[in-house]
């Protein structure tokens, strides 16, 4: 079944580059623009997230192509600033195609620094899931969504799952639950934890600064998506709020993790993938394509399905141990549950609710 | 007889062209000369502060991301209202000072048994064994750790073995200074070997043949000799404690931030490049005046041993 | 009077806390990256080599490996003449604004190294010299700068004045009189300082991060972004084979030099 959709991919691309052939004895620099670069290089994170891009987009990409995919583990907040000196002094980028949060995409999205990639021909039919929002057009294009979960110990919640976010200042688990370090993922669902509403985002966060004070009376431990599965794994945790599917990997290697979407909801998100301008033109070119791969049903599928999230293909299955389970929202009785702020109100305030988090958790 | 006319003649040619570059009456200058390829690569970094300089001052535009083109005071004012950045700096050079104060309590007597020693197979062993950790890398190296000092680590377990509660010895601000002293161990004793080997063996028993016993020949005689090296040692403890980086974030499981996290988190966090910069020339400075300081008191002008009295 | 500890028992004691302190992780790191498990654990769970064998199979690990050595090397060549010069010049030579230049030179280590790295990347980028591994090489150097000086300093200070006087008075000309006299009494602190070099070059990761691309890069910039997902205990076999190469260098120069000779007592 794979290998004949991937004829059908490698008939569509030579196809593409019959067409460009044709159109290349009469303009040699067309020829030129599509020459194949003999690498593209593709940030992304690692581990799990990395395995299953390698197996879903870049190994097809490349039998399809021929083109060697290079995958850059740089952490995204790291590249961010070496993209953007590349970009400004007019250099090549450090890659070809960034795997990014929608947030960060945004961010550079607004500094100008992405490539437009409106005419990618498999943006059609696509749910609007993947339309970045609060931008023109597509500086970047939204590839599946995401939840931060109540992860949690089984052996530390013998009753059951935490129905509720308010388990985490529970002086029970005092000194036992984790966070991510800047608090992406919790910032409105502390709101909500602490009284208020979703309508309180983000004019009014004061419930949240309240909830992050007895939080922080809590003892808890701040950390990034590999400290996470480290203390699971150490058992110095009993909850966090982490992405699934950190929680799934650490639980198909052994540990015994679960995770629940408690009744408060949980924070849903998209990561996206971006081209920095600078490129050479056939290098620019083959990066688009790689994205257009992407974003196809053969990869969607095959790189979701790894990762265990709702991709932007529609009608694609989801995995079997995932059926039904909150943190891969389908239908919109799902997605009700869940907490979706907008990029552009994340991208501005993120800082603002940084430098509180910051004083809360740092004092 | 060859080889030695050859090797001759060409010493020559060098000395005639070296006389030619540098004359005679510019012999005295030559200190200058020497020290120019330091300070030209230093240099560098001057150039670096310079950028730093410049992004302090000016402020972050929300709407593009990019530093706004107007000069402004703003990102210092942010750091100076902000109470949480003044908790950080002063938990940062508290750090800087138990860190330095310990490592030199236990470098010195590490440097004292390596140089002393009779063994040369005793030295090499405790050289290798001063080394040899930092080639596993802080972060791993703390994962080590982590199985020691966890919750569910080896001491923990044996106290629960022994029947006592466990305890919390990890993800502190006690653990981090105990991991910044592992790290800057091998620094110091590095520093303070030369200035024990230095000192004589004979000095110290010519002292305790005076009737001085062992502790006082070392407050009186040893320690002031070696003081150069100390002072040398302690002062890159301290300037690298203050701005060091992994070891709080990695140990200090997220809630105890020293200064060069925030300055991270500014850069990439926030992708605020204005207030990182800020940030970053307020400790450089910081951290000048202290050194500058310490070097006016204790009088090692000198990276070196010998102090300008002699 | 005798009423203080023996001086060997507290200073032993001192010693033994320190080396239990310092080698105990790296046991249980060794230890652990012969687990047949996929975690990292201690004890480990059975014995086996095949995270070793998943470095071999890696030829990314391979090149980055060999690229942190020449990374490592140039950083050497680099801060052994450099150091040493200054080194001599600020100890022997009268110069004026001494204690300025002391604090000035001692700039790579106030200043952060994630700032350093940042300013360079850009004052690099600037005038076009990043993607080259040869810009790497001179930015550990400069930030590990004050490490060499001081090392070649401390020795130089315990070299007696009169030797190059008395080699003037036996008529050597300068030049001569610095390889033939000088140098070679200042080797211990030289090679000292070149080795710190070496090793601190050999674990960079953070200015490194800046200024290397996935084409470039290095290992310990490799091993710090794979850590940042999830610890695996191939990162631990790589940490083994990371001490191997110490160990190895270690030896290496106690055969050519003696290590012997500049740490032990006059």
């Amino acid at each position: 079944m794979r290998r004949r959709q991937i004829t059908d991919s490698r008939r569509r691309t030579v196809l593409k580059a019959g067409t460009a052939a044709v159109g290349a004895m009469a303009f040699p620099a067309l020829l030129r623009a599509n020459e194949k670069p003999k690498e593209l290089i593709v940030r992304a994170w690692g581990g799990a997230w990395g395995e299953a891009l390698k197996a879903g987009v870049a190994d097809p990409f490349t039998a399809a192509t021929g083109i060697e995919v290079r995958l850059d583990f740089t952490e995204d907040n790291e590249i961010k600033p070496k993209i953007w000196a590349a970009v400004d002094q007019g250099r090549v980028p450090p890659i070809h195609v960034n795997w990014d949060t929608s947030t960060n995409a945004t961010i550079s999205a607004l500094r100008g620094v992405t490539v437009d990639l409106s005419d990618l021909s498999n943006l059609e039919g696509l749910l609007p899931l993947s339309q970045p929002v609060g931008l023109e057009g597509y500086p970047l294009v939204n590839t599946y969504a995401y939840v931060y979960v109540c992860a949690y110990r089984p052996e530390a919640f013998p009753d059951g799952p935490p129905e509720s976010w308010k388990v985490m200042i529970d002086p029970k688990y005092k000194g036992r639950i984790a966070l991510y370090d800047d608090g992406i993922g919790f910032n409105p669902i502390a709101v909500i934890a602490g009284g208020g509403t979703f309508e309180d985002i983000p004019d009014n966060m004061e419930p949240g600064y309240e909830f992050y004070r007895q939080l922080k009376a809590n003892e808890p431990l701040l950390g990034e998506d590999a400290d996470f599965t480290t203390w699971f794994q150490n058992g110095e945790i009993d909850v966090a709020c982490t992405i699934s599917v950190n929680a799934r990997a650490a639980q198909q290697n052994g540990i015994d993790v679960r995770w629940t979407v408690p009744e408060e909801g949980c924070k849903v998100d998209t990561d996206g993938l971006w081209i920095p301008q600078g490129l050479p033109a056939n290098e620019e070119y083959w990066a688009k394509e790689f994205i257009n791969f992407a974003l196809s049903r053969e990869a969607q599928e095959k790189w979701c399905s790894m990762l265990g999230l709702p991709p932007v293909y529609p009608g694609i299955a989801p995995p079997e141990d995932l059926v039904g389970d909150p943190s891969y929202p389908t239908e919109p009785a799902d997605f009700a549950r869940l907490v979706s702020v907008p990029s552009p109100v994340l991208v501005e305030n993120q800082p603002i609710w940084f430098a509180k988090f910051s004083e809360i958790f740092q004092g | 007889m060859d080889r030695l006319r050859l090797k001759w003649l060409l010493l020559d040619k060098l000395e005639a062209l070296a006389d030619r570059l540098w004359p005679d009456r510019w012999r005295g200058a030559t200190g200058w000369l020497f020290i120019a390829p330091a300070l030209l690569l230093v240099g560098l970094l001057l150039i670096g502060l310079g950028y730093m300089l410049e992004y302090s001052l000016h402020e972050l535009d929300l709407s593009t991301y990019r530093l706004r083109d107007e000069y402004s005071l703003g990102n210092y004012a942010f750091l100076i209202e902000k109470p949480v950045y003044l908790r950080i700096l002063l938990r940062t050079l508290l750090a800087a000072v138990l860190v330095t104060a310990i490592t030199l309590v236990l470098a010195f007597p590490y440097a004292y048994v390596m140089v002393r020693t009779p063994s040369s197979v005793l030295r090499k062993f405790l050289l290798v064994a001063l080394f040899l950790p930092f080639f596993i890398g802080q972060v791993v190296r703390a994962y080590g750790w982590l199985i020691i000092l966890g919750k569910q680590g080896l001491i923990n377990g044996v106290l629960v073995k022994l029947g006592f509660p466990t305890m919390d010895l990890i993800y502190n601000y006690g653990a981090v200074v105990f991991g910044l002293v592992q790290y800057m161990l091998p620094f110091a004793v590095l520093l303070i070997v030369p200035a024990i080997t230095a000192i004589g063996e004979d000095i110290e028993l010519a002292a305790e043949s005076l009737g001085a016993d062992w502790l006082k020949a070392f407050r009186y005689v040893v320690l002031p000799m070696a003081r150069p090296g100390l002072v040398g040692a302690g002062i890159v403890v301290f300037t690298l404690t203050l701005t060091d980086f992994a070891m709080p974030e990695i140990l200090g499981g997220g809630t105890t931030d020293f200064i060069a996290s925030a300055i991270y988190d500014s850069f990439f966090q926030l992708s605020n490049a204005g207030l990182g910069a800020a940030l970053s020339i307020v400790l450089v400075t910081i951290g000048s005046v202290l050194v500058a300081l310490v070097f006016r008191v204790t009088g090692a002008g000198t990276l070196s041993i010998r102090d300008e009295r002699s | 009077m005798n009423l203080l500890p023996p001086k060997r028992w507290v200073l032993w004691s001192l010693v033994t806390f320190s080396l239990v302190t310092l080698s105990l992780p790296t046991i249980i790191i060794i230890g652990a990256s012969f687990t047949t498990g996929e975690i990292i654990e201690f004890p480990p769970d059975g014995f086996s080599f095949r995270w070793y064998q998943r470095l071999w199979e890696l030829d990314e690990f391979t090149d980055a490996f060999v690229r942190t050595f020449i990374v490592s090397a140039i950083c050497t060549a680099i801060a052994v003449p450099v150091g040493t010069l200054a080194a001599l010049a600020s100890v022997r030579y009268r110069l004026r604004f001494q204690r300025t230049i002391q604090v000035y030179l001692l700039l790579p280590f106030t200043i952060p190294l994630v700032v350093s790295g940042i300013a360079l990347m850009i004052f690099f980028g600037e005038i076009r010299i990043l993607g080259n591994l040869w810009p790497v090489g001179l930015a550990l150097c400069l930030i590990n700068l004050p490490f060499m000086i001081w090392s070649v300093s401390s020795t130089v200070n315990a070299l007696d004045p009169e030797l190059g006087n008395a080699a003037a008075n036996c008529g050597a000309p300068p030049i001569q009189a610095f390889f033939a006299v000088t140098l070679p009494a200042v080797m211990p602190g030289v090679i000292t300082g070149a080795l710190l070099m070496f090793i601190l070059a050999f674990n960079e990761f953070l200015v490194s991060l800046f200024l290397t691309d996935a084409r470039t890069v290095t290992l310990p910039v490799k091993i710090y972004n794979s850590i940042r997902s999830v610890i695996t205990p191939d990162l631990a076999a790589v940490s083994v084979v990371y001490i191997l190469v110490a160990l190895l260098a270690v030896w290496l120069l106690d055969r050519l030099v003696g290590l012997d000779i500049f740490l032990k007592s006059r």
